[in-house]
């Protein structure tokens, strides 16, 4: 029995203007509870299909369901509530500089107005499963790269997401913390959240056996190894 | 039943209870940017203040015009010059009958011509030969803390006294007067417009300033499922804060200067109690400074953050 679709995408294109779209023809699946590698050169699509997936974006044309929800058809106010279900890491951190540690972790659980206590309890239980303790009061510009990042990955799973985004997570962490932070990843994943993470890092991908889809100029050209275009496109990914 | 009724009251009080802690939030967080950037909240709330303070001030002046124009009115009487034929006794005790209260003195024509000769001084010599007659009798009422249009009113009564030719209520000057205060009320009206108008500008631009440095911020909070509202309701209640501030303290610069002033104006120019706290600075105008304060600061701050959360 195939598992439940958690992301489904049917020939989805995406064009910013008149020259090559940035997503063409697109037609894909993630199951819940998946771990996926969405990897290929600067320019390929990957940022541009997270943006998708979050509801920041419409396709142009195309359908992109995300928890079974066609995202060209929510309404802008009800986007917030479907966001709420997502957890989103990015590879530049977006920590409030002039906010502590715990006041950054807690921005998820305040929007969905849970009460102060309720927010230091779980902040607290993140941060501690995460290293983190002692750094609550802390400002994330006195924390190291690794550290910031793990305040970052903090933050996206406070809220205990269905679905976590995360764009090029360890694209400013050494070898070390970059590990760090794809066992953190994994760790959400073995609880039941489905990963989505974008990377160029070939390392990782040889390191973490898990599914890769493979873009290149917006398309698809391999799917957990299998290849979808033609196979110089799947040479020029695996290179990048 | 009583269990679907019992889950509806939880229901109820958990969406209250995220109610208040919602508010408790946007109030922290206005509270905390205002505290974040003082130079924005400064700036802010000393230009609400400003626009407070002046229109305050410019409401109470021209309220201290009408109470010094009513003040020298106390001093004018109305005067009804008699037909030649008219009954002097009879046309004396028809205006008091009109006028009932004030003080009513009969002037004969010989009297007139007396009070005239003592208006001149030394040219009184001009008046050698003229006939008492040449003036007519006439009956004075005095207007003492009468309104204009009271005033006014009163002379008209006057006018129909049997043996009645003329009516003088002597507020020619405090008409002119009335008039100027009129258009610079009117005109007073359209520089609050402008004033509030510009404020709001200035003060929305001020706090786009804030709103732009917190651009992150509000970036964050809609990737992480912060709805517009939510997004944007620290920020109005920023504005509110900064309008309520600035106006208590335009407020109470207002009442400070009164305080101050109004003594030594009243003292100097014999006005008693017309310049009171409570004539000049009613509660009212104080409480409407204080509205509209504040609804200055919120929509100032929610036109500064509209474009910017909506766009995240």
């Amino acid at each position: 029995m195939a598992s439940e679709a958690l992301i489904q995408l049917l020939h989805v294109t995406k064009r910013y203007d008149v020259e090559a779209p940035a997503l063409c023809d697109v037609t894909m699946e993630i199951a819940k509870g998946e771990f996926v590698f969405l990897t290929g050169p600067s320019g390929a699509g990957k940022s541009t299909m997270l943006k998708l997936f979050l509801c920041a974006e419409p396709p142009s044309s195309g359908q992109v369901m995300v928890f079974g929800r066609d995202v060209a058809r929510i309404r802008s106010s009800r986007i917030p509530y479907l966001r709420r279900n997502i957890g989103v890491v990015f590879q530049d951190f977006k920590l409030l500089p002039d906010r502590t540690v715990a006041e950054n972790v807690a921005f998820p659980l305040e929007v969905r107005a849970i009460s102060q206590r309720e927010v230091r309890r779980r902040v607290s239980v993140i941060l501690r499963s995460l290293g983190l303790d002692g750094k609550e009061r802390k400002f994330p510009p006195s924390l190291s790269g690794g550290e910031q990042q793990r305040v970052a990955v903090a933050r996206a799973l406070v809220g205990d997401p269905a679905l976590l985004l995360a764009d090029e997570p360890t694209g400013n962490l050494d070898a070390e913390r970059a590990q760090e932070v794809m066992l953190l990843l994994h760790a959400a994943n073995a609880r039941g959240t489905t990963v989505v993470v974008a990377t160029h890092d070939r390392t990782m991908l040889e390191r973490h056996r898990k599914r890769v889809i493979a873009l290149d100029g917006g398309r698809v050209v391999s799917d957990g190894g299998r290849v979808v275009g033609d196979g110089d496109a799947v040479r020029r990914t695996a290179g990048a | 039943m009583a269990a679907a009724s019992s889950a509806m009251v939880t229901q109820s009080a958990g969406r209250r209870g995220r109610d208040v802690t919602l508010l408790v939030y946007f109030v922290r967080r206005a509270v905390e940017a205002m505290w974040r950037k003082p130079i924005v909240t400064v700036v802010a709330t000393a230009t609400i203040f400003v626009a407070v303070l002046v229109t305050g001030a410019c409401a109470a002046a021209l309220t201290a015009g009408e109470r010094l124009a009513l003040g020298w009115a106390g001093d004018v009487s109305i005067s009804v010059y008699l037909a030649p034929e008219a009954d002097l006794d009879a046309a004396r005790a028809a205006v008091a009958a009109a006028a009932p209260g004030r003080r009513v003195t009969a002037i004969p024509s010989a009297r007139a011509l007396e009070r005239l000769r003592d208006s001149l001084g030394k040219d009184a010599t001009l008046l050698d030969g003229v006939d008492a007659a040449a003036l007519p009798a006439s009956i004075e009422v005095s207007a003492a803390g009468l309104q204009l249009a009271d005033v006014r009113a009163l002379a008209q009564r006057l006018s129909r006294v049997p043996g009645a030719r003329d009516v003088d209520d002597g507020n020619a000057w405090i008409e002119g007067l009335d008039g100027t205060l009129s258009t610079v009320r009117a005109i007073g009206m359209i520089l609050f417009g402008a004033l509030a108008l510009g404020t709001a500008v200035l003060v929305s631009n001020t706090l786009r300033l804030g709103v732009f440095a917190r651009r992150d911020e509000i970036e964050i909070m809609k990737l992480v499922g912060g709805t517009d509202t939510f997004v944007q309701a620290p920020f109005w209640l920023e504005g509110l804060f900064q309008g309520v501030i600035g106006s208590a303290l335009a407020i109470g610069a207002l009442l400070g200067a009164h305080a101050i002033i109004a003594p030594r104006v009243s003292v100097a120019a014999r006005l008693g109690s017309a310049l009171d706290r409570a004539q000049l600075l009613p509660t009212s105008l104080l409480a409407m400074l204080a509205i509209s304060g504040a609804v200055l600061g919120l929509v100032s701050s929610a036109i500064a953050v509209r474009r910017h959360a909506l766009e995240s």
